[in-house]
């Protein structure tokens, strides 16, 4: 078992944004931590070590530490990803910088407020099944059939854990809030994959058709090299603008 | 003061509070829904392998139905569980996840044609039928006859979760997020909503309601090693508790799951084993099988989890720093199915142990899971102790599982009792009018600012995490998987203490908004509370039933303890809850007790049990031309709402 | 059929076009840009090869012996002008609208230290750059298609002093006509193959090879230039045009 041969007893230092806007008069600041690396260590099991025996104030979100539910998302040494399974040993010089996710409003020190954010991407892209049929199925009968390649294909794309890397990984989205953001494409993507969501080419141009969605996209790709679920940011977005200026 | 006023309050964004949140919603209720997180980061999402229901698409379940699954169910639970309810969860099952497939859930489908498959440790095809092809396909999972299990590869709760939020987003249902109940309101025999704390700034805000559902998941995070997520800690259940009014239901039914990863915690899915994977030891020797010969790796979770300890306690453990672990093996299911299916397994797997499980063995050890205990209600999931308070999903004691939990059954359960419940919510609030007295929304905020203001003002006192980190050891050595009389009367004894000294804990952090310190000096005291909940209903519980296993009563005894316990906490100063034990009547069994068919348990049998099964026979020789629905509904007639009374159709079958 | 309704009520189908048209007059450019490049480079063949392109692109039906009509050649500078104009304006759209834009993306990209976004950066910056030095240059060779050859032009280089300006020039459009047909491939989604993320990869390689290769060759023709610009200003022969290179 390889989590048997790491390294023990180095020192790791940490240097974490403290800001609590509620505060009044707080400034950010960077602070240092020093930890006593531990077999398995993640930056969820040192942060917690952090607040348990110095620092009680220090906010940050975990929910099921096992990345899947997309809470822990931070900026780890200059990349957003997900604070909860990255391992300390991932770090030689034993130095991790910790900053709260941009693009989302602060809570406070590592905390931020996605849930917001998702919720109007949702409403913005209608993330559901759009037909009759979802408004009032009959519960009794056989299902409606589907290719089993179109069921993996759609599962592949809903695979986003509304972490927010994407987000703040995008250098559109860090200068112009309005911009609908590669979790909103994600979105468009698996929806119209469906075959059970009626909408139309037209219908998806009103979401994506103008400078605040798929046409404002640079293709920074930053969204492709953070995503921790690997979702095919790359294919999509190529795939929707391919679509959409075809759109009469 | 700031008081929000809706019809149906629900506490909990995962499954089961979000489906209830849709049936207010869609029969016109004013609805409003409070979670601490995101509902999307609900733990709700981190179900992996799948969600029981008898739709019998795929070749190996066919001639699957809701008499095969009620009987797994029933089974499954050691006869602990409340039969009607089984009942009512068996029959709307299969409506469940047919709605899911409506609001997008990509089920995994059949498809057609040969398949290898790894069954009992050898490669074997089987053949779907074209008839069947496009279905939704299932896998077979433990404690089950039939292939049952429906999934989307690993992410099972991640998409039907998704799917539910978004639906509950297309409704326009309000989710308040960073917002946590600390208190229900009621008065006399009536709830009437809750205190809410909001996380962010501090500020305290009461929600009235005509109806409040408590669906605040379970409480796994009263041990040190649990595979939930660390948002687990109960709260809806104590505050419940706090009521003195409404009881618990079998607190000390806690489920231990086979296999989760060492040392983190974190599950890998029951599918792994259910897709053929094994369970080896120090030596690379598959043990299962001389344990249990005929479901081998495939036991419930409550046998294979005792297995592996007493495997690990022959010494056949494999040493390692964090304490003796087994290895599971999945490696012959092929780079390509683990890839395709087990994809989040491989992920974990990846992260967190830095191994490749496709040519690597799993360190996995058995970990708290899964709470069958909770919120105790009646089959209309209303509180027996308090009207308006509902409860659904695993913060209930519904009573679907009595001792043990199969697996797939639990995210069936949120979305089929949200389902169901969701519309005696309804009923409830159509039938009602909200009388309460503002003074007594005063009341309930003035005591909890003060309970805050206390812990504040002390000039010293306990360090919280001193004290949650003992209780969650206390827990985890003394009423974990086995237990005796000596253990568990010291950890109630302990945890009594602990419960003492948590009464003056002191927050040094000195944020009234965001404040985690904080947020766990008010939530440790009320955790205890279900420790002791647990502790003494197991040092009580003098038998072994599912889950709950005791060393020195290791039968189960049907004479003397076919019962559910309640708990209620009769006064604030109290340190431990009263029991009273709530009596499952065979006569009324459409199941009388009888033989798992896997463990090793003995049964001290009930005397009603050769009544009821001979009553039984002459029933049913008294219908020779019944169907199987005219059988059922002789033996044990139960209610459902009437949209959810149909029968369900299957391929091949139609609706026989 | 499109009604004044449905332009009321539906989104304008002008972003689309918009995107299309910076794309594809960025494709022109940059297909220009090489051609143009491995003409201005005939110079390290010889004087005659130069002399040889020069009158071949003047329309010159005999360019070995006689020099064409440069009007050809300022209306193609025309054309190129407003190709370049058209794209300037389209893809200006894109750069920070303000300072705290400006800021948020300097940042973002100090911070990410993530390829693709640094590459934008770049091509920002070389576009802004360019927009200045390079319609100067379309300008002047607009309006003196008459004096192109071995000689006037590296005479343009040395003694009319604007070899800072070739030299900034040949490193904006370089880098930034690369990056950007590299970006183009990855944003249309053009030779994605069966693994479109590693080829995203090796387009990435192919686009430093390219860039290297302009830059190595435009550096030499540049020496080569500066070098019979002295060469012409030692022997005093400035705005001597070179054999009969203004045959006119
Ligand atoms: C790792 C893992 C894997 C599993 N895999 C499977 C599986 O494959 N199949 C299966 O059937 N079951 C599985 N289960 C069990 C199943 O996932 C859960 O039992 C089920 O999802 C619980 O759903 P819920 O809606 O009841 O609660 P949760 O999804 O836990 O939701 C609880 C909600 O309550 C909110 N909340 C809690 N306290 C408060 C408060 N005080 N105030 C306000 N809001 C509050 C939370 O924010 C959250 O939104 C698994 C469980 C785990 C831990
Ligand atoms: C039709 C339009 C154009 C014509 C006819 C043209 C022609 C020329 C000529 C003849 C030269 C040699 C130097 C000289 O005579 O001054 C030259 C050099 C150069 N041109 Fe252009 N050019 C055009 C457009 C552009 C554009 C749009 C750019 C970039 C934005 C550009 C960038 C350069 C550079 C960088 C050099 C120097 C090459 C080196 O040093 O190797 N040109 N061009
Ligand atoms: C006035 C000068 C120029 C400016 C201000 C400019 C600016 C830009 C900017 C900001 C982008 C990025 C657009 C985006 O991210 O969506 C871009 C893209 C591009 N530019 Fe330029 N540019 C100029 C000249 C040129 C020239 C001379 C070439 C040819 C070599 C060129 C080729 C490209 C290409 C191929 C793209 C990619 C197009 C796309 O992404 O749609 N540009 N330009
Ligand atoms: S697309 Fe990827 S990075 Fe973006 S929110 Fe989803 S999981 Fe996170
Ligand atoms: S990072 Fe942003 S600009 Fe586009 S390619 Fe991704 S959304
Ligand atoms: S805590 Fe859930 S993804 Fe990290």
């Amino acid at each position: 078992m390889s989590t048997v041969d790491q390294p023990k007893g180095r020192t790791l230092v940490f240097n974490i944004m403290r800001y609590n806007p509620q505060v009044e008069g707080d400034k950010p600041k960077m602070v240092r931590y020093e930890v006593e690396e531990t077999l398995g260590m993640t930056i969820f099991i040192a942060l917690n070590h952090i607040r348990e025996t110095r620092e009680p104030s220090l906010l940050f979100d975990f929910v099921c530490r096992a990345g899947i539910c997309g809470s822990c998302g931070m900026i780890i040494n200059g990349r957003p990803d997900l604070a909860c399974r990255t391992l300390t040993t991932k770090f030689p010089d034993g130095e991790i910088t910790l900053m709260p996710l941009p693009a989302f409003k602060l809570i406070g020190d590592l905390s931020v407020d996605t849930g917001t954010f998702m919720r109007r991407v949702s409403e913005r892209v209608g993330s559901w099944i759009h037909s009759e049929e979802a408004k009032n199925p009959n519960l009794n009968v056989l299902e409606e059939r589907m290719d089993p390649d179109v069921a993996d294909k759609i599962y592949e794309l809903d695979r986003c854990i509304e972490c927010g890397c994407c987000i703040s990984a995008c250098g559109t989205m860090r200068m112009r809030d309005s911009f609908l953001g590669a979790r909103g494409f994600m979105s468009v993507a698996r929806f119209q994959a469906d075959p059970r969501d009626k909408r139309t080419d037209a219908d998806w141009y009103e979401v994506l058709g103008d400078d605040d969605g798929i046409f404002g996209c640079m293709t920074l790709m930053g969204c492709e090299d953070t995503c921790p679920k690997d979702l095919p940011h790359q294919t999509k977005i190529a795939y929707l603008r391919r679509r959409m200026v075809k759109v009469k | 003061m700031k008081v929000l006023y809706t019809d149906s309050l629900v506490i909990g964004g995962g499954l089961a509070g979000l489906r209830v949140a849709i049936a207010s919603k869609n029969r016109g209720l004013d609805t409003l829904v409070l979670s601490l997180i995101p509902a999307k980061r609900s733990h709700s999402a981190a179900a992996q392998g799948g969600m029981q229901a008898s739709l019998a698409n795929s070749v190996k379940s066919k001639d699957d139905n809701e008499d095969v699954h009620f009987a797994d169910t029933v089974k499954g639970s050691d006869w602990g569980c409340d039969q009607k309810v089984a009942r009512m969860f068996a029959n709307t099952a299969p409506k469940a996840i047919r709605e899911l497939a409506t609001w997008g859930v990509p089920w995994s489908r059949v498809r057609k044609g040969d398949r290898e498959v790894v069954i009992n440790a050898e490669r074997v095809t089987i053949t779907e039928d074209a008839e069947d092809h496009g279905l939704i396909t299932s896998r077979d999972f433990g404690g089950t006859k039939k292939w049952r299990t429906c999934y989307t590869a690993d992410g099972t709760g991640h998409t039907m979760l998704y799917a539910m939020d978004n639906r509950a987003i297309e409704m326009g249902i309000p989710v308040h997020d960073r917002k946590e109940a600390i208190a229900l309101i009621h008065e006399g025999d009536r709830c009437y909503g809750a205190i809410v704390r909001d996380l962010v700034t501090g500020e305290l805000i009461a929600y009235v309601a005509n109806a409040t559902t408590m669906a605040t998941g379970g409480y796994g995070r009263l041990y040190s090693i649990s595979t939930n997520a660390i948002i687990n800690e109960g709260m809806g259940a104590a505050i419940t508790l706090e009521t003195g009014k409404a009881p618990l239901g079998n607190m000390e039914a806690v489920q231990f799951h086979p296999t989760a990863i060492v040392p983190a915690g974190i599950l890998t899915t029951e599918g792994c084993r259910g897709d053929g994977g094994l369970l080896r030891d120090v030596d690379g020797y598959r043990f299962m099988p001389d344990y249990e010969p005929d479901k081998k790796e495939l036991a419930s979770r409550d046998v294979v989890s005792r297995r592996m300890t007493e495997h690990i306690r022959k010494g056949k453990g494999v040493p390692s720093p964090y304490g003796p672990h087994l290895w599971l093996d999945i490696t012959l299911l092929g780079r390509e199915h683990i890839e395709k299916n087990l994809r989040e397994v491989k992920e974990i797997c990846e992260y967190f142990l830095g191994i490749d499980p496709a040519v690597d063995f799993i360190p996995v050890r058995p970990t708290q899971h899964y709470s069958m205990g909770g919120v105790r209600t009646t089959p209309k999931g209303e509180s027996p102790g308090l009207k308006g308070l509902f409860s659904v999903g695993e913060a209930s004691c519904w009573d679907m599982h009595g001792f043990n939990r199969l697996g797939g059954n639990s995210v069936a359960e949120t979305a089929v009792a949200g389902m169901i419940v969701g519309e005696y919510v309804v009923d409830h609030c159509e039938s009602q009018d909200v009388d309460i007295d503002i003074a007594t929304v005063r009341k309930f905020l003035a005591r909890e600012q003060a309970n805050i203001d206390a812990v504040f003002e002390r000039p010293e006192g306990e360090s919280v995490w001193d004290i949650r980190n003992a209780m969650q050891t206390i827990m985890m050595e003394k009423v974990g998987i086995f237990r005796n009389g000596p253990d568990l009367e010291e950890a109630v004894e302990e945890l009594k203490v602990l419960l003492t000294r948590s009464r003056s804990i002191k927050v040094a952090a000195p944020a009234r908004g965001a404040n985690p310190e904080l947020e766990q000096a008010l939530r440790v005291p009320r955790m205890l509370k279900l420790a002791l909940c647990i502790a003494k209903g197991a040092r009580d519980r003098t038998e072994s039933r599912g889950a709950h296993s005791r060393e020195d009563f290791p039968d189960r005894n049907d004479r003397d303890w076919l019962s559910r316990t309640l708990a209620v906490w009769a006064n604030p100063d109290d340190l431990e809850p009263e029991l009273t034990y709530e009596t499952l009547d065979i006569m009324e069994m459409e199941m009388p007790p009888g033989s798992r068919g896997y463990g090793n348990a003995k049964a001290i049998e009930h005397p009603d049990t050769a009544k009821r099964v001979a009553q039984i026979e002459a029933l049913k020789a008294s219908m020779p031309d019944a169907d199987r629905f005219q059988i059922q509904e002789a033996l044990m007639p139960y209610e459902l709402p009437e949209k959810y009374q149909g029968k369900n159709e299957r391929s091949g079958v139609e609706y026989a | 059929m499109t009604s004044e309704l449905d332009d009321e009520v539906r989104k304008s189908r002008m972003p689309a076009r918009l995107d299309f048209w910076q794309s594809a007059t960025g494709l022109l450019l940059a297909l220009f840009m090489w051609t143009h490049l491995m003409l201005v480079s005939s110079i390290l063949i010889s004087k005659d090869a130069m002399l040889f392109v020069t009158r071949m692109m003047e329309g010159s039906t005999n360019p070995s012996e006689e020099a064409g009509y440069p009007i050809i050649v300022s209306i193609l500078a025309v054309i190129v002008l407003i190709i370049f104009v058209v794209h300037a304006g389209l893809a200006m759209r894109k750069l920070p609208a303000n300072w705290k834009q400006w800021r948020t993306m300097r940042s973002h990209v100090k911070m990410m230290k993530h390829g693709d976004t640094t590459q934008w950066w770049i091509q920002a910056i070389t576009g802004f750059i360019m927009f200045f030095l390079g319609s100067a240059h379309i300008i002047i060779m607009a309006t003196n298609a008459d004096k192109i050859g071995p000689h006037q032009s590296a005479d343009r280089f040395v003694s009319m002093g604007l070899w800072p300006l070739y030299f900034i020039l040949l490193f904006a459009v370089e880098l930034h006509g690369a990056i950007g047909m590299y970006r183009l491939i990855v944003k249309w989604g053009w030779f994605d193959g069966k693994d479109p993320v590693a080829n995203r990869k090796r387009m990435k390689k192919l686009k430093m090879a390219i860039s290297v290769f302009f830059l190595v060759l435009g550096l030499l023709s540049f020496a080569a230039y500066m070098r019979i610009g002295l060469q012409n200003k030692a022997d005093g022969t400035v705005g001597i045009p070179y054999g009969g290179e203004s045959g006119h």
